[in-house]
């Protein structure tokens, strides 16, 4: 289970999501298209869990998708932008 | 990573100068603050265009002036301001805080208060911002520690206290707040002290290794042209004038920067345009997220700093499109040729 890290904000931007972090005036840009909403984030959440709405809303196959939002989680947890609720 | 690759629909943050009324005199002052400016936006304008840029999606607004705790509504303001769900940054000199702004300032995370200090020693703090401020705002700290509030203490690297920056740095854990260290920039009232306040070229060397052996230090985007690839991961690495932020001054004209506070380089007046409209097709901000200077475009560090800060190059070379003469490539240069 993820989450956004304590104080992010996330914006939604016409090439995908923009996540602020305030204390650390650092940004981190996702391009996510239209997959995701910052809605998408609120709360705890899965990998796979996303990637089945996004491939039940758009028609692009599963596991496509849920290899791409590994890749966005990975990235986002090295930024810091968001937290791993299992460590 | 360039940002014209990732056109933002609204800034990330904005500096918002409320007033320019200020009780203090601060020779490095950006916007040469004392009086308050004729026609300053009152209540109702500031509302609507809080309501503008809650609509828009900004973050942050970071409030600065002038002494943003002189406004007379400036408590209403903020309160107004959270309710839109946007956090803020306050910039004040400490020395004007009333028990009600202390209330207000605690258990609230929607606020971080960066009190200016500008020296470990009277003797030092107070060359810059007057005489008696230090202890006035050591007060002011005391009086904002220990009660859960995000406080950070502001300090514009000079020649004068460029030696305090440890000694500062310990007197900020001492109140459990950070060292923020801003980089001294020549507007405002700083152009007259630019050349006795400005580091050197070895001082900017042995700042830029103090901050990258310090990841605690904070620097919002001050040093991008100095900051060492390790000290880049921590923030906003390069200008974000136009791109990531801008400003409001306390009459409603909107600028790239504070430190950029220029007709010329004005985008609209809030009085008379929408916010998204100058964001998005204001002449002044469309040339500024072009900005490329060409003699930066072949150096090795162009993907780094995009050319360093505009503000610098402008005031110092009256020419946007020269390279930032503090970047860290020049010093390269520099120590090149006299080997």
């Amino acid at each position: 289970m993820y989450r956004l890290a304590d104080n992010v904000r996330v914006r939604k931007e016409s090439w995908g999501l923009l996540f602020y972090s305030p204390p650390r005036h650092k940004v981190c840009f996702v391009r996510s298209g239209n997959w995701l909403s910052p809605d998408s984030l609120a709360g705890e959440w899965t990998v796979a869990g996303l990637a089945e709405g996004v491939a039940a809303r758009t028609g692009t196959p599963a596991e496509a998708v849920e290899r791409s939002l590994e890749k966005m989680t990975g990235q986002l947890i090295n930024s810091r932008m968001v937290v791993d609720e299992l460590r | 990573m360039n940002y014209a690759d990732w056109p933002l629909s609204a800034p990330v943050n904005i500096t918002w100068e409320i007033t320019h009324k200020c009780n203090l005199n601060c020779v490095h002052c950006l916007s040469s603050s004392s009086e308050a400016s004729p026609g300053e936006l009152n209540l109702t304008e500031c509302k609507n265009i809080a309501d503008q840029l809650a609509a828009s999606g900004v973050f942050e607004i970071n409030f600065g002036g002038g002494e943003p705790l002189l406004k007379d509504y400036f408590l209403p303001l903020l309160r107004y301001i959270h309710d839109k769900g946007i956090i803020t940054c306050i910039s004040t000199n400490g020395t004007v805080l009333t028990d009600e702004f202390i209330e207000f300032f605690t258990d609230n995370p929607q606020i971080n208060i960066q009190v200016s200090l500008d020296g470990a020693t009277a003797e030092v703090n107070d060359r810059i911002r007057g005489r008696g401020t230090f202890h006035r705002i050591i007060g002011g700290i005391e009086r904002l520690a220990g009660k859960n509030i995000s406080m950070s203490i502001n300090t514009v690297v000079t020649s004068l206290n460029f030696h305090q920056l440890s000694d500062l740095k310990e007197m900020a854990a001492s109140y459990g707040a950070r060292l923020r260290v801003s980089r001294f920039r020549p507007s405002g009232r700083a152009r007259e002290s630019w050349d006795m306040l400005r580091l050197n070229s070895a001082q900017l060397r042995e700042l830029s290794d103090w901050l990258g052996d310090d990841p605690t230090i904070l620097t919002g985007d001050s040093f991008f042209s100095i900051s060492q690839d390790g000290r880049r991961q921590l923030g906003l690495d390069m200008c974000g004038a136009c791109k990531l932020t801008c400003c409001i001054d306390p009459c409603g004209f909107v600028y790239p920067c504070a430190f950029m506070q220029e007709r010329e380089f004005c985008g609209g007046n809030l009085r008379e345009t929408l916010f998204e409209d100058i964001w998005n097709e204001s002449t002044s901000f469309l040339c500024f997220r072009q900005l490329e200077p060409e003699s930066c475009r072949s150096c090795f560090r162009f993907n780094k700093c995009r050319g360093g800060c505009p503000a610098v190059a402008y005031f110092v070379g009256c020419d946007l499109n020269s390279p930032d003469p503090e970047c860290l490539a020049n010093w390269s240069r520099e120590a090149l040729s006299k080997k």
